[in-house]
């Protein structure tokens, strides 16, 4: 049985197949459902392309579902975080104005 | 006699018909955050879920607790059909006397009744609801106060901010970063690298809730008017892990810490202005390191979404009241401003004694000074009341000049990043505008060139209007 996760993009066009640093949210039933994980994982449009692959869902930045999933094969759980400072993502894009 | 928790004030809502008890099952993975939304759209009650999938006995969520003028009305201990206007004059009036808390022993307070410390956190202990499809994950802070304090004044802020579960241990949020909880954080946190303490508090009395919405000003403790609007000191107990003082009876209290040098993603959500636009970001990392609540704790929740409901409800009042104080503090003749629920705090109804264009700027000044949360304000005679939307549309239809009634302000910065208008480009740099729309007589025109409303009270005299009145019934009216 396939295992489900999903993730969330800006726009759909923004995710690369391949191997990527992505924040996925395990869709797996039960009270832990939703559990967000930061992983290294390879990544295909074409689940059929993973070996033992699991599914990938897809939300842009306003929760729109994308209809066709793709598919996952996680590498490497990584931190539970990523370096950065608050409201930083704000200040570089006043910066570049 | 104020509520002192929330258990308190549900039993007094049981009284006036304004809960339901929902004991049949329900899962907490959307189905009970669609039917609080649904609720709030046919305008009934609370709803108390008291059994959840997949969670204990005891373990239950409660959704609408100030979400119609009825219970905002019965938690200020006013009886529930209050009229608005008359809500609004009370808080008006109360929020004049602020009583500073007090400060109560560990063993009195209900929140330490149980307490999980260091590797016993596990956020996944409680039934945070999933509430919109498509949302970015659990949100267990949305009718919530997040407690945050600047060590170098002393100033504590109470804040309603979104938090979301990350994991077991860690919640992502996003205060704006025009914030006050930001604020704190740029002052003193992010200059220095220093954790920032905070604790997210949840489910306690409704006024505390109430008044975390309210946009005080700077160096403003929420705290003593909480105080004001119960008319008695709230009580206050430390936290395990920091020198934060919470409220005593509340259900549940996680506290922790924002790091200066972590982020992790928060959003999208669905947001008080009512859809889900794009506010997905690189979220404040607030890892747990204690999570404190009662026996059988209830977790208070909002089903946000588009208006009525708690969060336009609250911000209504709190809003509506710091705007005329503001206003006034300005020198702008201010009569009334009403914040109608219906605009989410993107729209803003205020009367002066003198209007004109003027006083337009200055009204659109006091709104765009700081951080801008509103975009469309009305300016109107005194003679129209702000408490009547038909009248207001009314007289914005009529008496706003096209051309030479309407001034707009633009900015960069401070711009309410949840305003649904935006575009994803305007919304990540904080870019906005604002408009006043002038629906006043120019203050030039002689009394006698001005337009008469032609309405019963204005276009007919005393007289007349006495001896249509006093003749009322022998025309055959009822």
């Amino acid at each position: 049985m396939k295992k489900e996760y999903q993730t969330f993009v800006r726009q759909f066009k923004d995710l690369k197949e391949g191997t990527q640093k992505l924040f996925i949210k395990d869709l797996t039933p039960g009270p832990r459902k939703y559990d967000t994980k930061y992983v290294r994982a390879e990544i295909s449009f074409n689940p059929e392309k993973i070996k033992d692959g699991d599914i990938l869902r897809i939300r842009s930045e306003s929760g729109a579902l994308l209809p066709q999933p793709w598919g996952i094969k996680i590498l490497e759980e990584l931190s539970e975080s990523v370096p950065g400072k608050p409201w930083e993502d704000v200040y570089k894009a006043m910066k570049k104005s | 006699m104020p509520f002192k928790d929330h258990r308190d004030f549900i039993e007094t809502l049981k009284k006036t018909g304004d809960v339901i008890e929902v004991t049949r099952e329900v899962d907490w993975d959307l189905e009970a955050g669609a039917i609080g939304r649904r609720m709030y759209e046919m305008g009934g009650p609370s709803i108390w879920f008291k059994k959840i999938k997949d969670y204990p006995e005891g373990f239950t969520l409660y959704n609408g607790s100030l979400g119609t003028w009825r219970r905002v009305a019965v938690s200020l201990g006013l009886p529930p059909e209050t009229p608005v206007r008359e809500i609004y004059r009370t808080y008006e009036a109360r929020i004049e006397k602020p009583i500073e808390p007090i400060i109560v022993e560990k063993k009195k307070a209900p929140c330490k009744e149980n307490i999980l410390l260091g590797d016993q956190v596990d956020l996944y202990r409680f039934p945070t609801p999933m509430i919109h499809e498509g949302d970015g994950g659990r949100y267990i802070g949305t009718w919530d106060l997040v407690v945050t304090k600047d060590p170098e004044t002393g100033w504590t802020n109470w804040g309603m901010y979104r938090f979301m579960v990350h994991n077991k241990r860690w919640l992502a949020g996003w205060p704006q970063p025009t914030s006050q909880l930001a604020h704190q954080m740029k002052k003193y946190y992010l200059p220095r690298n220093e954790p920032m303490p905070v604790a997210l508090v949840i489910g306690t009395d409704p006024i505390a809730h109430m008044v975390a919405t309210a946009p005080f000003r700077l160096e403003e403790d929420e705290a003593k008017f909480a105080g004001a609007l119960r008319k008695e000191p709230i009580e206050l107990v430390k936290c395990e892990t920091c020198d934060l003082l919470v409220p005593a009876h509340s259900e549940i209290v996680i506290e922790g810490e924002i790091l200066t040098d972590q982020i992790v993603p928060d959003g999208p959500f669905g947001e008080y202005p009512g859809y889900r636009s794009g506010t997905m970001a690189e979220g404040v990392g607030f890892r747990v390191k204690a999570i404190t609540y009662r026996n059988n704790p209830i977790l208070t929740i909002i089903a946000l979404g588009v208006p009525i409901d708690d969060s336009s409800i609250a911000a209504a009042l709190t809003a509506g009241m710091a705007m005329k104080r503001g206003l006034n503090h300005r020198g702008v003749p201010v009569i009334d401003v009403y914040v109608p629920p219906e605009g989410v705090t993107h729209l803003i109804y205020v009367s002066v004694k003198k209007g004109g264009t003027e006083v337009a700027k200055e009204v659109l000044d006091f709104f765009t000074a700081r951080r801008v949360m509103v975009s469309k304000v009305i300016v109107l005679d005194e003679d129209i009341d702000v408490f009547d939307s038909g009248q207001v549309l009314h007289a914005f239809a009529t008496k706003c000049h096209p051309g030479r009634g309407i001034v707009v302000e633009h900015y960069e910065g401070r711009a309410n990043s949840l305003t649904p208008c935006y575009s994803p480009k305007e919304r990540e740099r904080l870019k906005g505008a604002s408009v006043a729309f002038d629906a006043t007589w120019p203050p030039e025109w002689l009394p006698e060139i001005i337009p008469v409303k032609a309405s019963f009270k204005t276009i007919y005299s005393k007289e007349i209007q006495e001896k249509v009145i006093q003749n009322w019934k022998s025309y055959g009216f009822k």
